[in-house]
């Protein structure tokens, strides 16, 4: 019940919010939601699996579970929005109750798509949570937010039509009893190649456009460049780049033999991806467009370890998804901060700040570090694995996204001395004791996931193995291997 | 935690990150000394738990695992954050902490006075935990670890006085270039990974032997190795951020850029040996990088004004000597230079940093002189350190070079690479060294004084808690070298306890004659080398130097042979280019004309002005009716079923 209790608590609160007409009422209610809910999220491993019908006329079901990659996801994306709430109700002044209700929206939003089991549920949670993150643009966002909202709807209901046609084909083309994962799984396995290619093609776009993935990826430079300037927005935004989630989860374990086909096309279409963002990342001054492309940088290496379909890179591509959600998320609330001081969010406006906020700049650093994959912190582990499996895949795929490593120290560096140090005489003040609170959680998670992944991990693995292993089915069956998988467990 | 005194050593990173964290957190509200008495007092105690375990460490013949915590235990990789104590590591142990323990004690009077006091002293704790993490771990992802560790420790206290442009400049410089040589670590290690299916290191070694001598999987590792090796030990073409790091505060250069994080590429080397000694392909790689890089560095150093740059190109050479040695086989050999080198160029790092404090920030040597009558501390200890790294005999650096010059003259691993020619190419950087450093140290401590009368009244002796590592480093410099002397006439204490961590390679020792007489002929070049830096710089004043150095040929070697003018146009230039390409096509190319294709569809476009005309809640309405519409489907494509 731990799984439904967080995904009804935050949607409770979100309602309750819309009554709050008063800014303190709505920032105390925010507060009290947002702890409850994050412990509801701290007892989520180990807790049960819920089942019960939901549309019995087509076989879907409200089922949730936490025991797999999605509950590792929930927990980490409930850790990043305690501060995320916090931070949202000191800074967004003009109708901040529904502000903090449109975030509570995709806290559930969120909780739902990360712990349903039943394909149909989530698809679900995966559109109404789009709905939130429209209104926190349309309603908060900058001058251009209209183009920028057109583009991300746009983007977002193309790829979600494909993916409601694979899901409208999947249960009768296969025969599965229901829409539950395990019926599924146990199906699809009679699909033949040619099915199983068109029906992965319809899951790809969707989560190629949500990963994002070179081309696809226009709406979210728009998106982040024009949502509230706090930075609150752009962390749920981060929090909802789930397309690797849904490749991970669903279309991969589900269709092995589509994905084996399309594998070699998105495994070199991640690796430009991951490279192209971070080189672009090195020119922008626009604090939120570099963060950005980095974030699109982090996601091209997702999907070379997805689609390296090496049990390392499946595995280290969620965990890196987990972790650029705490470091991309910190940088947002860190760039809304930096815009609490100077009201800029252009990088040549700051320089030499280290001086008089030397607190903010050793969170920036350690939390900027942690971004472009220095070991120790969150991102290495995954951002290491990925690269690892596509490497075993491919080594031309391997080594191209290897480049990005050294790009990414570029834009790092850059950024942080650009802000922080040269001669400048710009003064600002310290972090808050507010702020350092709203940090502290982002910190903690940043040294956790870093130094300790092996847990985590592990529930990745487990969840990974189901795609290898049906991969490796395939293959006995069939001719010599498109990829390399053959060395997976000694 | 076990019994076993050497268990207790994994112990010592811990130490070191403690006080980092300490002065990290609170030590802008400790008055000064006490952060640099508690980050000393924390190396210092590291350097006790690492001789402890040295001591007892015995007669093992396998190292000691200390297995922490699980790391990123996936696909069949066994990692975890777990210590593996050997003859090699715990050596080097012993250099970080030893050297290190001397150099805060140092740094609590060279840094006086600083605003960032307490940060200074938490960047260099870090350094010495990410450090100890790099030679300890056991695995190559762990040494990885440490490896960018110290990269970042380096970059923050190369850019230490960051409110000057240059300084963070060079800081950027080096993270950036060592990022390109910890790309080629990652692909060597995915490399190992598909080679070995392992990337613990012990077990990589022990499974070399099942594969050819010289198999291209070797090759192709080795090499990769030798890639990040160069990076972090500054080899060519990567080197060109060492003379730039000089910008940080010269303890920082005495303990990073001289001692311990330079070496780093040489210990990868040196922990991977029986990989390099069964590819000589990736050796002969190695040792010839080195030997181009000692050779064109000491060409370099000759022609250098600053007082710590002279010593950058020094450091970068004298590394060259260690790659050469490690490359033809000679492992203990390559960490035998590390330990007399860390010694004595620690010391001369120390020495200048003595200067430059006495002369209130005066880096030229053309301003220098006359010191010795001044800081007469300083200018003894210089002196030894000079001598050491010259090559006079009994001193520390003339033991390790010997011995490098000699295994590279008998390498039979590379016999058919051209040791020979490597032999030759040291011998006549040997020359340049004791000529380059004698010039060093005549430029500054002897003759006239070439600074004005004004700075002559301030230039003082350093106090005692900087002199007293000086004469600590400087007796070290002499006695160290007696650990390792010639075996064929000696007791040698240091190869046979290497031996056992690194792997043993076949040498053609030449008869003992023919030893007394290579070294004969080190001897003889050393003194040489010496005796040209009296001549020029001591009894004809640098008159022959001065009429040279305006020539061309000496801008060029001023300059370090061209390499930053060409990575601007090589590497730098065309990358912002096409940085600048791809953001522009980013922008105005694939984001408009996508954005144009879709709305001149028609029907997007009429969708698009119906969904423009609305506000957010129209926006919601059409996301509801499109849910809608799917349940639909799927309900109908459900009953079809």
């Amino acid at each position: 019940m731990t799984a439904v209790t967080l995904v009804l608590l935050p949607l409770v609160v979100a309602t309750v919010l819309l009554f709050a007409r008063e800014a303190l009422v709505a920032r105390a209610i925010a507060l009290i939601g947002a702890i409850a809910t994050f412990v509801t999220a701290v007892l989520l491993p180990g807790s049960g699996a819920v089942q019960v019908p939901w549309i019995p006329t087509f076989g879907a079901f409200i089922a949730f579970d936490p025991g797999h990659a999605g509950g590792v996801l929930a927990l980490v994306a409930s850790l990043v929005m305690v501060p995320t709430v916090l931070w949202a109700s000191l800074r967004v002044e003009s109708n901040t109750g529904r502000f903090l209700a449109a975030l509570f929206a995709m806290w559930s939003g969120l909780m739902g798509l990360f712990l349903a089991r039943d394909l149909v549920l989530f698809y679900v949670f995966w559109e109404a949570t789009l709905i939130p993150s429209l209104v926190m643009l349309g309603g908060w966002g900058g001058a251009q937010r209209r183009q920028a909202l057109l583009k991300y709807l746009l983007y977002a209901v193309a790829g979600s039509f494909a993916m409601l046609l694979t899901i409208a084909a999947i249960k009768p083309l296969a025969g599965a009893e229901s829409y539950l994962f395990a019926d599924l799984l146990a199906a699809t396995v009679s699909l033949d190649v040619l099915t199983q290619t068109w029906l992965f093609a319809g899951f790809a776009l969707a989560f190629a456009v949500k990963l994002p993935m070179f081309p696809l990826h226009h709406w979210l430079i728009d998106f982040h460049e024009q949502n509230h300037p706090s930075g609150a927005a752009d962390v749920a935004g981060t929090l909802y780049k789930v397309g690797g989630f849904g490749l991970f989860a669903w279309a991969l374990p589900l269709l092995p033999e589509g994905a084996r086909q399309a594998a070699p096309l998105l495994l070199a279409l991640g690796a430009f991806t991951a490279v192209y963002a971070a080189v672009i990342a090195t020119r922008a001054n626009h604090l939120k467009r570099l963060l950005a492309y980095a974030s699109l940088s982090h996601m091209g290496i997702v999907a070379v370890g997805l689609f390296g379909l090496h049990l390392a890179g499946l595995s280290g591509a969620m965990y890196l998804l987990a972790a650029q959600m705490v470091t991309t998320g910190g940088l947002f609330l860190i760039s809304g901060m930096l815009h609490a001081r100077r009201g800029s969010l252009d990088a040549d406006s700051y320089g030499g700040i280290a001086a008089s906020a030397p607190a903010l700049a050793a969170v920036t650093l350690l939390v900027l570090f942690a971004s472009i994959g220095v070991p120790g912190l969150a991102n290495f582990p995954g951002e290491f694995l990925a690269l690892l499996g596509a490497f075993q895949a491919s080594t031309a795929a391997g080594v191209l996204a290897v480049l990005a490593v050294i790009a990414a120290g570029v834009y790092g560096v850059n950024l942080y001395q650009r802000l922080y140090q040269g001669p400048q005489p710009n003064a600002v003040a310290d972090l808050r004791p507010l702020e350092v609170v709203v940090l502290a959680p982002i910190v903690a998670a940043t040294l956790w996931l870093g130094l300790a992944p092996a847990a985590q991990l592990r529930v990745f693995e487990a969840d990974a193995i189901v795609t290898v292993e049906r991969i490796e089915q395939a293959q006995d069956g069939v001719d010599a291997p498109l990829v390399a998988v053959g060395e997976v467990r000694r | 935690m076990t019994g076993d005194p050497v268990t207790w050593a994994a112990l010592a990173p811990f130490l070191a990150l403690a006080g980092a964290l300490v002065n990290g957190l609170f030590g802008a509200r400790l008055r000064e000394p006490l952060p640099g008495v508690i980050a000393s007092v924390a190396v210092g105690a590291a350097f006790v738990l690492s001789l402890l375990a040295f001591a007892t460490f015995g007669e093992r013949d396998v190292g000691v695992g200390v297995r922490l915590w699980e790391f990123m235990p996936v696909a069949g990789l066994d990692l975890a954050v777990a210590f593996h104590l050997d003859q090699l590591s715990l050596l080097m142990m012993l250099i970080i902490t030893g050297v290190g323990a001397l150099i805060h004690v140092y740094s609590i009077g060279y840094m006086h006075g600083d605003d960032g006091y307490a940060r200074y002293f938490s960047a260099l704790n870090l350094f010495v935990a990410a450090m100890l993490v790099l030679v300890m771990a056991d695995s190559y992802p762990l040494l990885f670890v440490g490896w960018e560790g110290v990269g970042v420790c380096s970059f923050l206290l190369i850019g230490f006085w960051y409110r000057q442009t240059q300084n963070p400049d060079a800081a950027r410089k080096a993270f950036i270039v060592n990022r390109i040589g910890d790309a080629g670590f990652l692909v060597a290690m995915f490399l190992i990974y598909r080679t070995f299916g392992t990337l613990t290191i012990s077990e990589v070694n022990a499974a070399v032997g099942g594969f050819a001598f010289g198999a291209a999987a070797l090759t192709g590792i080795g090499v990769l190795l030798m890639v990040a090796a160069a990076g972090k030990s500054a080899q060519l073409p990567l080197h060109v951020w060492l003379p730039d790091a000089m910008a940080g505060p010269t303890p920082v250069s005495a303990l990073i850029h001289a001692a311990t994080m330079v070496t780093a590429g040489v210990y990868l080397i040196a922990r991977s040996a029986p990989l390099f000694a069964a590819s000589p392909d990736a050796s002969a790689v190695v040792a010839w990088v080195g030997g181009i890089t000692a050779l064109a560095a000491a060409i370099v150093a000759f022609a250098q004004t600053d007082i710590k740059k002279i010593l950058a190109y020094s450091t970068i050479s004298q590394l060259g000597f260690m790659f050469v040695a490690v490359g033809v086989g000679a492992y203990w050999v390559g960490i035998f230079h590390v330990l007399t080198h860390a010694c004595f160029k620690g010391l001369l790092f120390l020495t200048s940093g003595s200067v430059i404090h006495g002369l209130g920030g005066e880096q030229d040597v053309r301003r220098m002189g006359g010191l010795r009558r001044l800081m007469p501390v300083t200018a003894l200890t210089a002196l030894v350190g000079t001598l050491a790294i010259a090559g006079v005999p009994l001193l520390s650096g003339f033991f390790s070079k010997d011995a490098i010059l000699l295994y590279t003259f008998s390498s039979t691993l590379l016999a058919d690479h051209g040791s020979l020619v490597l032999y030759g190419a040291l011998l006549v950087t040997a020359f340049m060294t004791a000529a380059y450093m004698g010039r060093w140290y005549l430029l500054v401590f002897e003759g006239e004084p070439r600074f004005t009368a004004e700075a002559r009244a301030k230039v003082h002796e350093s106090p005692r808690v900087m002199t007293v590592p000086l004469v600590v480093l400087a007796a070290l410099s002499v006695l160290i070298g007696y650990v390792g002397l010639p075996s064929f006439a000696f007791p040698n204490l240091i190869a046979p306890w290497l031996q056992a961590a690194t792997a043993s390679v076949p040498f053609d020792y030449p008869p003992v004659w023919a030893e007394w007489l290579l070294i004969g002929v080190a001897v003889l070049v050393a003194a040489a080398g010496l005796a040209l830096a009296w001549w020029v710089y001591a009894l004809q004043s640098g008159r022959p130097v001065t009429r040279f150095g305006s020539g061309r040929i000496a801008a060029f070697a001023r300059s370090g042979l061209g390499f930053d003018a060409l990575y601007r146009a090589a590497v730098v230039g065309p990358s912002e280019g096409t940085a600048a390409g791809l953001a522009l096509l980013d922008r105005d190319v694939l984001d408009r004309g996508l954005a144009a294709s879709v709305t001149t569809a028609g029907f997007m476009a009429r969708a698009i002005t119906l969904l423009q005309t609305g506000y957010v809640r129209n926006y919601a309405l059409a996301m509801l009716a499109g849910a809608v519409i799917l349940v639909l489907v799927v309900v109908i494509a459900g009953v079809r079923a």
